[in-house]
């Protein structure tokens, strides 16, 4: 009880004051605290790396012993992460050799498999925004028609192509595409994100101090 | 007419897709668009910022984004070093996001060989380091202690482009590129230049104007037609502005889409 | 011509320099010096102040700065009333490198200012100064004593809502989750719960944890399938206790499994394509998608979405509103992610909490209408000057 209680919240509770008023302190002392504490935050990462990596591996391993159907994804998992540790390590973690103009190993497997694949999930994006905007923006109501209305404008406006058409369409009207655009953008749009930003800090400012209060000590998990 | 609406709505979402992807592939067939982009005012803020410096000054560019980012920042990045050594700018590169050195190292080195820039005279990158806040902190401190060596591992101090470089406070401006955190954010929080503005995707271009109407950052670049309006003020076609057609035909497509099931939507439910 | 009319007495008659003091710049990490001299009447934009620095008092003195002397007056300095006074009686200039070397802290340096008429400048006399860290810096004052006043409204609200009930809106959001887990029971398919994309640091995955718990609990409770992918190790580690103590609290210990949570990667969208996958194959019947996202939200949401799931989302990450918004069912937005420890458990002291942020949006809000006023008031009435010691209250010095 007294390990998995109090000694947490006594850790929450100095450290969480400590940085608190840190913020207030110009002297190198601080600023050499702030820099060994956050390398302690890698150093904890690192180590924490293990415990994912073996979660990942135990599950993956799990699926294969049992031959459970898809095990064969489960086997191309290790393979990726075995095959590019060993062109990671033989490479030395460089991508490029010599004067930057050769690629290594690692370097094929960055450019020709990391960078397409990611490409191509990002592109999906685009893909399934459609899709989302056909499906949701109907004007149901007044609220559903505002954000169908501001959505249209911005994207006429953010284009080449949707300033043509409007001013093609709309060109009597005094203000360009990009103008509207931009007056949504940087007028009610910015609006609401502050308003929802002082929101959200007050929200961080209140949720530490009771973390650090030890109120809320729901992430401790165990020993409610 | 109200079937036809029910059919449209009821669409399978492989039809967008397919529609999307004909979009997409369209300018390919078509050739350019040839549709000027407007130059925003936040755009040309940087590039003025940069035309202000003078010959020699020490400019720092961090390339913070992953390949998934590269179609909107890798032009971006692009064109900044490209203008930087035309105005013969010392430029130090460096990323916190280590799935990008690749890419920033390519852009550098791709850039400096069209304008015949040497090594460690008139360009260096530092690569990546752990521990985003730290490295930044780091930087506002001492550039050598964070950086003792670059990324090809030669010795940083002596270098001369880095010659009166200690600290961020010597580097009289610097650009962030940034797809997520760390990023801009990050830079405006714990760093300390002189002046600085930042490069990142659309989707979070709208949360950084508070920074550029607060002064934090001198001007923004957002997203692939920021990118496209800057390759615009150099007076240059790049890769943003060739996607930036893709970008048009994509979005009128969505735009055609919106209205089209809205159209629907309300011949349904007259009906009702 | 113009300056040898306006400088002749000065050139008959000889220059007087100004007098400068050198003092070690309050309220930093001691490398920098504070320069301050009286202003002259013979400044004009064609006359230069030349600042010097040294390391030893005879030399070699290095140039730091040349500006025109009408500028780098005590009211161009950003800092607060309480700590700097403001005017256009005197020069300011902060040394922080002399010849490119930063100053360090408890030497002594020696700098001499001089004035360029055009002919080369004059020097007066050397001065020193030792620059020395500080304790604290008194232009985060405001800031300090703000957040003391915050902590004392949040312990003090919580010390009421023990006494006396508060009234809570209702949270759409959270009030679905009940019926997201009940129609994941009845249906036999999983839920699936995500706690996004930053580590503990984050408050929104603290946050996200802490729905979890809850979520965790009644899943045990419905003997429901709980699904936890992670994209941290140190969020895997803490989710497996939250949701063990939770299982632990529903009576349910042998229900528990540690595959509950699982790690993925931490690649963005090497997890998303995960996840998406596992969703479009288990059909999960409730998706929740709670804590900080990046551009991966909207391909997380529209296939949850396409595996027809009750989707319920909460982020403060703003920028990715929008696509929950339009592809989940019900989003929490910005702080009602925070507040939902206080509303699914209804403890007194966790509502209290959020009184007291009702507390403190009432009072910047209240002090974003007196600002705006005051600087309106200040630039028609041309006293922005005057109105600067209210708004400097207000500001942020950091």
């Amino acid at each position: 009880m007294f390990l998995r209680q109090y000694v947490p919240m006594a850790i929450a509770f100095v450290m969480g004051v400590v940085f608190a008023v840190q913020y207030y302190v110009p002297h190198p002392a601080s600023e050499e605290l702030l820099t060994t504490v956050n390398d302690w935050l890698i150093v904890v990462s690192g180590f924490s790396m293990v415990l994912g990596l073996a979660s990942l591996m135990g599950s993956h391993w799990a699926k294969v012993r049992r031959g459970v159907p898809g095990w064969g994804y489960s086997l191309v998992v290790f393979l990726g992460i075995l095959g590019t540790l060993a062109v990671g390590i033989a490479s030395k973690g460089k991508m490029f050799a010599g004067e930057g103009l050769t690629l290594t190993a690692l370097g094929w497997v960055y450019d020709n498999m990391l960078v397409p694949l990611q490409g191509t999930v990002f592109s999906l994006l685009a893909f399934f925004m459609a899709s989302a905007t056909f499906r949701t923006f109907r004007a149901r109501n007044l609220e559903a028609g505002l954000l169908l209305t501001a959505a249209f404008l911005v994207m006429l406006g953010h284009v080449p192509l949707g300033e043509y058409i409007w001013d093609k369409v709309l060109g009597f009207l005094p203000p360009k595409a990009d103008q509207v655009m931009g007056w949504i953008m940087n007028v009610p749009n910015m609006a609401a994100k502050r308003g929802i930003l002082l929101g959200v800090g007050l929200g961080m400012i209140a949720t530490s101090l009771k973390i650090i209060f030890g109120i809320e000590r729901a992430y401790m998990g165990e020993g409610e | 007419m109200r079937k036809l609406a029910e059919k449209i709505l009821s669409m399978d979402r492989r039809a967008i897709y397919l529609l999307m992807a004909s979009a997409a592939l369209l300018p390919f067939l078509t050739g350019p668009l040839g549709l000027p982009s407007r130059v925003s005012p936040e755009v040309k803020a940087v590039y003025d910022r940069i035309e202000s410096l003078p010959e020699g000054s020490p400019f720092l560019i961090s390339m913070d984004f992953d390949p998934a980012s590269k179609p909107e920042l890798y032009p971006m990045a692009e064109a900044l070093v490209r203008h930087a050594f035309r105005k013969n700018l010392r430029v130090i590169g460096m990323n916190l996001w280590v799935t990008g050195s690749g890419m920033a190292e390519k852009i550098l080195s791709d850039v400096a060989e069209e304008y015949g820039k040497k090594y460690g005279r008139d360009y260096v990158y530092l690569g990546w380091a752990p521990g985003a806040t730290n490295v930044i902190l780091g930087l506002g401190q001492d550039i050598y202690k964070t950086y003792p060596r670059d990324y090809y591992g030669n010795e940083t101090s002596g270098m001369p482009v880095l010659e009166g470089v200690r600290t961020l406070k010597d580097i009289p401006f610097m650009v962030d590129l940034a797809a997520g955190d760390p990023g801009i954010e990050t830079w405006v929080v714990y760093g300390k230049a002189k002046s600085m503005a930042g490069g990142c995707t659309a989707v979070i271009a709208p949360g950084m104007y508070a920074f550029l109407n607060s002064g934090q950052l001198v001007g923004l670049i957002g997203g692939m037609r920021g990118a496209a309006e800057y390759e615009a003020l150099l007076k240059e076609m790049g890769k943003a502005t060739v996607g930036m057609d893709i970008q048009s035909t994509t979005h009128v497509l969505i735009l055609g889409l919106i209205l089209l099931s809205n159209f629907a939507f309300f011949a349904t439910r007259r009906r009702r | 011509m113009t300056i040898f009319l306006l400088m002749w007495p000065l050139l008959a008659f000889g220059l007087e320099l100004p007098l400068l003091s050198a003092s070690d710049l309050p309220g930093d990490d001691g490398k920098a010096v504070l320069l301050l001299w009286p202003r002259m009447p013979y400044e004009a934009s064609e006359v230069f102040y030349v600042v010097q620095g040294a390391e030893g008092p005879e030399g070699p003195f290095e140039e730091i700065a040349r500006f025109p002397s009408n500028s780098h007056y005590r009211t161009e300095r950003r800092a607060p009333f309480w700590t700097w006074r403001k005017g256009k009686d005197e020069h300011f200039f902060v040394v922080r490198t002399i010849g490119g070397r930063p100053l360090e802290s408890g030497r002594e340096y020696y700098f001499r200012l001089g004035v360029d008429l055009g002919e080369g400048p004059s020097f007066g006399p050397a001065v020193s100064a030792i620059p020395k860290p500080n304790w604290f810096d008194f232009k985060k004052l405001n800031n300090l004593i703000f957040m003391v006043l915050l902590a004392g409204v949040v312990l003090w609200f919580i010390g009421r809502a023990r006494k006396k009930e508060l009234f809570l809106r209702r949270i759409p959001g959270l009030d679905a989750i009940e019926e997201a887990i009940g129609r994941a029971t009845e249906m036999g398919r999983p839920i699936y719960y995500l706690t996004g994309r930053l580590g503990m640091s984050s408050v929104s995955t603290i946050a996200a944890t802490i729905i979890l718990r809850d979520i965790a609990k009644r899943t045990a409770g419905y003997d429901a399938q709980l699904k936890v992918p992670h994209t941290d190790p140190v969020v895997m580690a803490v989710c497996r206790e939250v949701v063990k103590g939770a299982y632990l609290e529903a009576g349910r210990p042998d229900a528990y499994n540690e595959e509950i949570n699982f790690y993925v990667t931490d690649d963005q969208f090497s997890y998303t394509m995960a996840v998406d996958g596992m969703m479009v194959r288990e059909r999960p019947a409730a998706v929740f998608l709670m804590g900080y996202y990046y551009a991966e939200s909207l391909l997380l949401a529209e296939v949850g979405a396409s595996v027809g799931a009750i989707q319920i989302a909460g982020t403060d990450a703003e920028h990715q509103l929008p696509f929950f918004v339009t592809a989940c069912d019900y989003t929490l937005i910005g702080e009602e992610l925070y507040a939902a420890s206080a509303y699914l458990s209804k403890e007194p002291a966790l509502i209290g909490t959020l009184r007291a942020q009702d507390v403190g949006k009432a009072f910047l809000t209240a002090f974003l209408v007196l600002g705006a006023i005051a600087s309106t008031i200040g630039v028609w009435a041309g006293i922005e000057h005057k109105i600067d010691y209210f708004l400097d209250i207000l500001r942020d010095f950091s």
